[in-house]
């Protein structure tokens, strides 16, 4: 008999997959399958809290390339 | 924008109205006329004049001869056209050969209105008492600005995140009754976080893009869908309202009309009217004023320029990049209107040499405005800024296309000479790589199917989600799927089940 599991598929790039996987490995609380590498399914009361989650992660690792200060 | 888009939203309201209606709408020969006028590209319009005087039916292919051989599907677009306007109606039998003929509301009244016949009073009832000296065209194309003017304003205020850019010019804004409007329609809706409480949407930033005269159309069809849905309480009729509208777009600019010549709900909706500034009555109320607005709403001529200045000359002046936002650009604007002001660098910095509230209002939307001077303004494009514009729906091609349809004529002149865009492609991209940081994941809520006891249940059930269009992802070795909805899956896997 086949399951049915309520759930979020998250479609992304690689690189932010693994970032995922990274941020579910601490608690294990996301996740629900782990699809392909650029698919996920996690659980739905989570997704929120992930699109935060990444949004501090890439805020860490990115910064954004500003042109010079303005000396108009 | 172009003809083209105000077309269709008109033609999209209309399209969704039944036969009945129109035989009703096409009584006013004033309808029939601005129907003919505005509606029909020039294939269909030979059709129906061809088709006017004629005593009996025509077959359908003696309209052929009008088609040159490669213009076949031209000819099918003209016909369907005027088939979904309720204009010909064309016989279906199987032994005949086809034949079609004009619906004799529509002949009737076209014909009337051609020869200027009958007694109807469909094109207005001129007023004969003596008419105020100081109203004329200036005044109505001022007072007609002025209005429209403060509905973009309302509109475009209601971002509230511009420093000094958009707070002047606007006075009292418009009428709470147009700010319901705006809101059904979604042009803004309700955020409580923002400063005024109400925040532009998409829609709404694609609304200030438009050119005056698609704006007017897409403001009067929420009103009349408005009144549709409120239909019993208000004792309106929307296909009376419009073809009260057709009719106004036939009157002449700068003359006054007798409202006491107007019916009972015809008059009521004059303060609605008053308030999109589309006539003006003056003190004594037995007189009113088409203005430029009204009277440009079935013509392809360009409404009131010089209201969306900011937007609509421009497009004009960038007619290469005018059919980026969606068509060929219109007639040029007369005169002195204001071409295009703004000048991007491949630094990122904005130079705008307007002193509109209004555009610097929407410059501000998406820019980080850093200067202000007289008649120009300077700002940058940064990340955050456009992080920011995205937030509120508005998307990278909207902005991309909003500056390269107002770049400064230099721009446009320097990139013809060396045969570049107008706009520098770093930037362009930039802009769009921005949109794409902020769509790292896509995500779908469904449900995921597994635990498979067969190969076969596997393929049946997934192929069965294919098929009715649920499936988002599927793996055959791991025997997986995901589906956006599960209802009748269930059911299938039941059915399966019990057949067994």
């Amino acid at each position: 008999m086949p399951r049915a599991i309520r759930g979020v598929l998250i479609e992304c790039e690689p690189a932010i997959k693994s970032i995922i996987v990274h941020l579910d490995s601490a608690n294990n609380d996301i996740i629900i399958e782990d699809l392909d590498e650029s698919h996920l399914v996690v659980k739905e009361n989570m997704v929120h809290l992930l699109k935060q989650k990444l949004e501090d992660r890439l805020k860490e690792t990115y910064r954004p390339e500003e042109p010079l200060a303005d000396s108009e | 924008m172009s003809v083209g888009t105000q077309s269709y939203q008109l033609s999209d309201y209309l399209e969704k109205l039944p036969g009945t209606t129109f035989r009703k709408l096409y009584q006013q020969p004033s309808t029939a006329f601005a129907i003919f006028r505005r509606m029909l590209p020039p294939l269909a319009k030979i059709f129906v004049q061809a088709l006017l005087y004629a005593p009996s039916p025509l077959l359908l292919k003696q309209l052929d001869v009008w088609v040159k051989a490669e213009g076949k599907a031209q000819r099918d677009r003209a016909l369907s056209i005027l088939r979904s306007l309720h204009i010909v109606s064309i016989s279906v039998g199987k032994d005949k050969p086809q034949e079609v003929h004009l619906t004799t509301n529509f002949q009737n009244s076209l014909r009337l209105a051609l020869e200027g016949g009958g007694s109807h009073g469909s094109f207005g009832v001129p007023s004969t008492l003596p008419v105020d000296p100081t109203i004329d065209i200036p005044y109505l194309d001022r007072y007609a600005r002025k209005k429209w003017e403060d509905i973009l304003h309302y509109v475009v205020n209601s971002v509230g995140v511009h420093g000094d850019g958009g707070s002047g010019g606007s006075g009292a804004g418009p009428k709470a009754s147009v700010k319901d409007l705006l809101l059904a329609g979604r042009l803004v809706e309700r955020r409580p976080d923002t400063k005024g409480g109400i925040a532009i949407t998409q829609a709404g930033f694609t609304f200030l893009l438009q050119e005056a005269n698609a704006q007017v159309w897409t403001l009067l069809l929420l009103w009349l869908e408005a009144v549709d849905r409120s239909a019993t309480a208000s004792g309106m009729d929307s296909i009376d309202m419009l073809s009260f509208l057709f009719m106004l777009a036939s009157l002449e600019l700068g003359r006054a009309y007798d409202t006491s010549a107007l019916t009972e709900p015809r008059r009521n909706m004059l303060p609605s009217l008053v308030d999109f500034g589309l006539i003006y009555i003056p003190r004594d109320p037995r007189q009113y004023f088409p203005t430029r607005l009204a009277t440009t709403l079935t013509s392809t001529a360009s409404a009131l320029r010089s209201v969306s200045s900011a937007f609509a000359a421009a497009t004009a002046a960038a007619p290469t990049d005018a059919t980026a936002l969606g068509g060929a650009a219109p007639a040029p604007a007369v005169g002195t209107e204001s071409r295009g002001s703004i000048i991007v660098e491949t630094n990122y910095r904005v130079y705008a040499y307007t002193s509109s509230p209004l555009q610097i209002a929407v410059l501000a939307l998406f820019c980080q405005l850093n200067m202000r001077f007289a008649g120009m303004v300077t700002g940058r494009l940064t990340r955050d800024s456009i992080r920011r514009a995205i937030s509120y729906g508005i998307t990278a091609d909207q902005i991309i296309s909003y500056l390269a349809a107002h770049a400064h004529d230099q721009m446009a002149r320097t990139a013809a000479t060396v045969g570049r865009p107008v706009l520098p492609p770093t930037v362009v991209d930039q802009i769009r790589l921005w949109q794409l940081e902020n769509e790292r994941m896509r995500t779908t809520p469904g449900f995921l199917f597994k635990d498979f006891d067969t190969y076969d249940e596997y393929q049946a059930l997934s192929s069965y989600a294919e098929e009715i269009g649920v499936l988002e992802w599927k793996n055959d070795k791991k025997g997986m799927f995901f589906v956006s909805k599960y209802e009748q899956l269930r059911d299938f896997l039941k059915s399966r089940k019990s057949s067994k």
